[in-house]
């Protein structure tokens, strides 16, 4: 269970975020939407113990986040693939988890990166590999570490669309058999009504939460579900809340 | 970008051809130019020069490499060494680092008389001013190198509290290995120039100082052979250094830029 109560992040004299209270419990997946420079990166850097709250309280399963990053309880996906470029797709999967101080589970890592479509990809370096690529080994690297928590920081920012729909496709299953809690940081609406059970509105300045949906789709979410009705309509109410937001 | 002069195959006529060419003109000088061997000695009288009396040229060679050896090797630690306070110690960051940047304007052969009244004739002085010629570049692009580490990257270990030495072992430096090596590729070249500097200044041996006793004397024959023996020992330097980076750059996945 993650728990924000009245946060505050300020920069010298500028507010980022401000009075979020929030709280997401295991096994949810949360997207939080808003447009660039709403504090929404911000907000998960709280959540994962990168950046502290100048007011208020964040904590994991009761304790702070920095006793989660001790234990290696925070898997983060960033933007940027944060891979190094000189060790192959496998071993990057490997070292984060071995900076955790976890044991090493090299099988593991091996069959994960097959489960991702990696199959073949083990030993490729990331110049090898595509974009989306890439991003998959990231995930794969998250979860090997065998976090709880998986915050992702717009993940897909710098992929193509097509990407997008596949990865997003992905990332829903993996979240279905892992059941990590996961929050999902994305300035596209699509894609956080697609992935999330519940969907966090952002606004800015200073940034704070606007409105939360509970996103209810039929059936298993696949890229049909993107062209679905039940789908265009929870799109087109949060769009319209983070336009009100503006008026 | 793969190596920029590639000595395979057909790819060495070239340059081979115009090394041909070149002593070929210089013969043609000397033969048929009509210059005195005093002044420009035929290619063939340096060549008999070497072969001559070559344990002259060797041990003079080896009194050479031996203060580039030493002094290199002080220069590039106090380099690396130094490069890491730079990039970690954020006080003394702002504190030296302007005046690194600044000293590198000035020509460090310009030291060299003062080190001859501070530290007088012979093999220290040698050895000091080679370490001092080297390790600026060291200082320099090592520490550029250390802060080349993504930010991402940062948060990235500090979010399964990764501690600095992990970071720097594991991601800094082989994210710097690039710019040490660029380094190194200066530092190698300037150690050269540096030893027969001293050797003008301070020293009774080595190759510097056969020139210097060569031009004393008026034997261009002399000076060139030294040379020719200087020129072998600071490629085999070279050498050395992209080899090793080759390797190293081989084992990490980087490409070899230059």
């Amino acid at each position: 269970m993650i728990d924000l109560e009245n946060v505050d992040v300020a920069f010298d004299d500028f507010t980022a975020v401000a009075n979020v209270d929030l709280g997401i419990d295991d096994g949810e997946f949360v997207t939080v939407v808003g447009p660039s420079g709403c504090g929404k990166t911000t907000l998960l850097r709280a959540i994962g113990g990168l950046q502290e709250p100048t007011a208020g309280r964040v904590t994991i399963d009761d304790r702070a986040p920095s006793v989660a990053q001790e234990v290696g309880d925070i898997g983060f996906v960033f933007q940027q693939h944060t891979l190094l470029p000189w060790k192959s797709a496998l071993e990057n999967v490997v070292f984060l988890r071995k900076m955790a101080d976890k044991p090493p589970d090299r099988e593991g890592a091996h069959a994960l990166l097959e489960t991702m479509g990696l199959d073949g990809f083990e030993d490729a370096r990331p110049a090898a590999l595509s974009g989306g690529m890439k991003q998959r080994v990231a995930i794969a690297r998250a979860i090997h570490l065998g976090a709880d928590v998986l915050l992702m920081d717009e993940p897909f920012g710098e992929l193509d669309e097509i990407t997008r729909d596949e990865l997003g496709v992905e990332i829903r299953s993996l979240w279905r058999r892992e059941r990590k809690t996961i929050v999902f940081v994305t300035h596209s609406v699509p894609e956080a009504v697609f992935l999330g059970d519940r969907c966090v509105v952002m606004r800015d300045q200073p940034g704070r939460i606007e409105a939360t949906f509970d996103i209810d789709l039929p059936g298993p979410r696949d890229t049909e579900s993107l062209g679905s009705q039940a789908f265009q309509e929870q799109v087109a109410a949060v769009r319209q809340t983070l336009h009100e937001s503006y008026d | 970008m793969t190596e920029r002069i590639t000595v395979t195959g057909s790819g060495a006529v070239y340059p081979a051809s115009a090394l041909c060419a070149g002593v070929a003109l210089w013969w043609a000088l000397t033969e048929l130019g009509d210059i005195p061997p005093f002044l420009l000695p035929a290619p063939d009288a340096v060549v008999a020069r070497l072969a001559g009396n070559p344990e002259l040229y060797l041990v003079n060679a080896l009194y050479t490499l031996e203060k580039v050896v030493y002094g290199g090797a002080i220069g590039i630690g106090a380099g690396i060494a130094l490069a890491a306070f730079v990039a970690y110690v954020p006080w003394f960051r702002r504190a030296v680092y302007p005046y690194l940047v600044t000293v590198r304007v000035l020509p460090k052969l310009a030291i060299a008389p003062l080190l001859l009244i501070y530290l007088g004739t012979g093999m220290t002085t040698a050895i000091v001013f080679v370490a001092l010629i080297t390790f600026f570049p060291l200082v320099l692009n090592t520490a550029a190198g250390l802060d080349r580490t993504p930010t991402a990257h940062h948060y990235l270990l500090r979010s399964v509290d990764a501690g600095p030495i992990e970071r720097i072992l594991y991601v800094d430096v082989p994210y710097a290995i690039p710019d040490i090596f660029a380094g190194l590729k200066q530092s190698v070249t300037l150690a050269v120039v540096g030893a027969v500097v001293a050797e003008w200044v301070v020293a009774d041996n080595g190759l510097g100082f056969l020139i210097l006793m060569g031009s004393e004397n008026v034997r261009p024959d002399v000076m060139l052979a030294a040379l020719v023996v200087l020129l072998l020992v600071g490629l085999a330097l070279y050498g050395i250094v992209v080899l090793v980076q080759r390797r190293v750059h081989e084992r990490l996945g980087l490409e070899v830029l230059d």
